[in-house]
């Protein structure tokens, strides 16, 4: 991630989904642009195309059309076609994902769960998994398993397996939809100091309120980026 | 954590369920176990008991000569006899190193409950018997003389020296004998048997110039074919209707028997396996779909399909290996029930007939759970390869 000062480099993504005979125009040409260390907030109604947008920066799905550049690595335009298992890596090497429900294994400790994006690499790194759970404010909350967390705790252990891998990106989809407003600003505050120390994070959010806290907002709405 | 510790706890997480499907493989393999078990103990026990008649041909009359068989090894009342002048050709045929011509009858009481068995021998019989030895006294001392089997002289509380009566009815009148010699245990037949001097049996059970079997022992046993057909040959120039009949013969006719029976348990245990193999199958499908986002969201962390299908399969894997050892340990536990019923349901069964344990049973049966996990296991991992992250992670609520 060298060349390039951004993480993210959208022009004109299209994504359109066909469903039986009928073709959804999802994103309707949108360009985004971070750069490391930026808090995005990705604003706009349900249905808009939030969800659609961080499949794509984040490399879950491929866009129709437009270029798109993500930690330097080329995904859509100028002839790029990335394998699935170039896919996969990327991901696990750049991108740390977190969710309206925090898709915890319900199985694991915090320090366990933290750890399991390393077990594709037949890695473990305790120190990184504590370090980091200190950092999110759950010092006292290592062994505890997702059942026995609050919601706005368990965001937080899904924030720290997020970064376990040293990520560039963060996205976050509507993480605070499930949690009430004080550790909804809890969780937002978080996220802008992680972004302060160089993550570039993009977050998506029907709720206005959360985009006084971002460094930019972008407003989508139909498919397509309304200029500010 | 490790990709096993991860397998293990999803396990876990359904600890009936996984108990369940692990014993229906465990059940297959234990009928697998049992089964492979069961055809080398049965075969072991049958090569023991004609090793122990220390003959390699055998001679009766015509007629159903696995009938006779099994009378032979086993003792009971026997059907056909054949003329003492046989015994004279048999004698007189090249290639023979010791033969025995032997009488037998039986006296039975109590509706069967006490049942004695005698057989005249004369002194060639204990040249084919490598484990004669007295525990007491030695060879007839007089005609009317008996030396007794180890577990028949303990049941009937006789001695050497003491004298008992053989008598039944009006078949037999009343006839004193001495007890001139008891043997040591020999885990044969021998154990149960009273023996008399041949003449003397013929008398007592008016059977004069019978004879039910002859033994025969070859210097080369590399020549059992030629000999028996020689034997054959002999018995048909004097127009007698001896059967000759080669013990390895059978040893393959009874064995060859079982192996019918073996391929409709096989065909059972086959059945189980398939049974138990799906029952894998659906358990960690079920799982699978049950953890669908969570597959979705490892996979969203960057996790390729080699990497989702290597975590299911070695689930199953871990699954069906547990249920072939557990398995294995139901066989070891119910081998003397298996052995119980196959007395009753089998036509012969050798009296030292165990289901034991050999390594290469135990690696046969984990081999196959092994591979049963790895089929049954392909279908669901690839399922769950091909999970979309996407769509795992939108379709509803964990
Ligand atoms: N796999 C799909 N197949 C068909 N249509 C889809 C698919 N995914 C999204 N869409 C459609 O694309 C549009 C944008 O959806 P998207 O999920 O991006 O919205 P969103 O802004 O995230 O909404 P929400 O706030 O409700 O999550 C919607 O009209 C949706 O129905
Ligand atoms: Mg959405």
């Amino acid at each position: 991630m060298n060349d390039g000062e951004y993480v993210i480099q959208a022009r004109d993504l299209v994504k359109t989904y066909t469903v039986g005979k009928r073709r959804v125009e999802a994103l309707r040409g949108i360009d985004v642009s971070l750069a490391p260390g930026e808090f995005a907030v990705l604003l706009g109604p349900s249905g808009a195309g939030k969800t659609t947008t961080l499949n794509l920066v984040g490399c879950l799905d491929l866009p129709t059309s437009g270029d798109l550049t993500v930690a330097g690595h080329p995904i859509s335009g100028n002839g790029a076609r990335p394998t699935e298992a170039a896919l996969d890596l990327l991901r696990r090497q750049h991108i740390g994902f977190i969710f309206a429900d925090f898709n915890l294994l319900l199985t694991l400790t915090a320090m366990e769960n933290v750890q399991v994006p390393l077990i594709w690499r037949d890695a473990t790194a305790p120190g990184r998994a504590r370090q980091l759970l200190e950092r999110v404010g759950l010092a006292h909350r290592l062994t505890h398993r997702p059942d026995e967390l609050s919601g706005g705790e368990m965001q937080r252990v899904a924030v720290a397996r997020a970064l376990i891998n040293q990520p560039d990106l963060l996205l976050a989809d509507e993480p605070t939809a499930n949690l009430d407003t004080r550790t909804r600003d809890e969780i937002l505050e978080l996220l802008a100091e992680l972004s302060t120390e160089g993550v570039a994070v993009l977050l998506a959010t029907h709720d206005h309120e959360l985009a006084d806290r971002a460094d930019t907002v972008l407003r989508i709405e139909d498919g397509v980026i309304a200029d500010d | 954590m490790s990709w096993t510790a991860i397998a293990l706890k999803n396990l876990w997480r359904r600890p009936v369920r996984s108990v369940l499907t692990l014993a229906g493989v465990a059940v297959a393999v234990a009928m697998l176990f049992n089964l492979l078990e069961f055809q080398r103990g049965y075969e072991r026990g049958l090569r023991g008991e004609l090793g122990d008649l220390g003959a390699h041909i055998m001679i009766v009359p015509r007629g159903c000569p696995y009938e006779a068989a099994t009378i032979v090894l086993h003792g009971g009342k026997w059907p056909r006899y054949m003329e003492q002048s046989w015994y004279d050709i048999v004698k007189q045929t090249d290639g023979i190193e010791a033969t025995t011509a032997i009488i037998m009858d039986a006296i039975i009481r109590d509706g069967g409950r006490e049942n004695i068995i005698y057989m005249g021998i004369d002194d060639d019989y204990p040249k084919l018997r490598a484990s004669w030895s007295y525990a007491g006294g030695g060879w007839f001392p007089a005609d009317d003389s008996a030396i007794l089997g180890s577990s028949v002289a303990a049941r009937m509380g006789l001695e050497v020296g003491d004298t008992m009566t053989i008598e039944d009815g009006s078949r037999v009148a009343a006839t004193p004998v001495k007890i001139g010699g008891v043997l040591k245990r020999t885990s044969t037949q021998d154990d149960g048997l009273v023996f008399l001097p041949r003449e003397t049996l013929q008398r007592i059970f008016n059977l004069q110039g019978k004879l039910v079997v002859i033994l025969v022992k070859l210097h080369d046993v590399t020549k059992t074919d030629e000999v028996a057909s020689a034997l054959r040959q002999a018995s048909a120039d004097a127009d007698a209707g001896m059967n000759v009949f080669p013990l390895s013969e059978l040893l393959n006719t009874l064995t060859a028997l079982l192996s019918s029976t073996k391929v409709f348990v096989l065909a059972i245990v086959v059945v189980a396996l398939v049974i138990g193999g799906v029952g894998v199958l659906t358990t960690i499908l079920m799982a699978v779909f049950e953890r669908t986002r969570e597959i979705g969201m490892m996979k969203a962390m960057g996790a390729g399909r080699l990497d989702v299908f290597r975590l299911v399969w070695l689930e199953t894997l871990m699954s069906t290996f547990a249920g072939g050892l557990l398995g294995v340990l139901v066989a070891l536990l119910s081998g003397r029930g298996v052995v119980a019923v196959m007395r009753h349901v089998l036509p012969h069964t050798p009296a030292d007939f165990t289901i034991g344990f050999t390594a290469e049973t135990l690696w046969v049966c984990i081999g196959v759970s092994v591979a049963l996990g790895m089929l049954a296991g392909t279908y669901p991992a690839w399922r769950a390869a091909s999970i979309s992250p996407i769509e795992a992670i939108r379709g509803g609520s964990a």
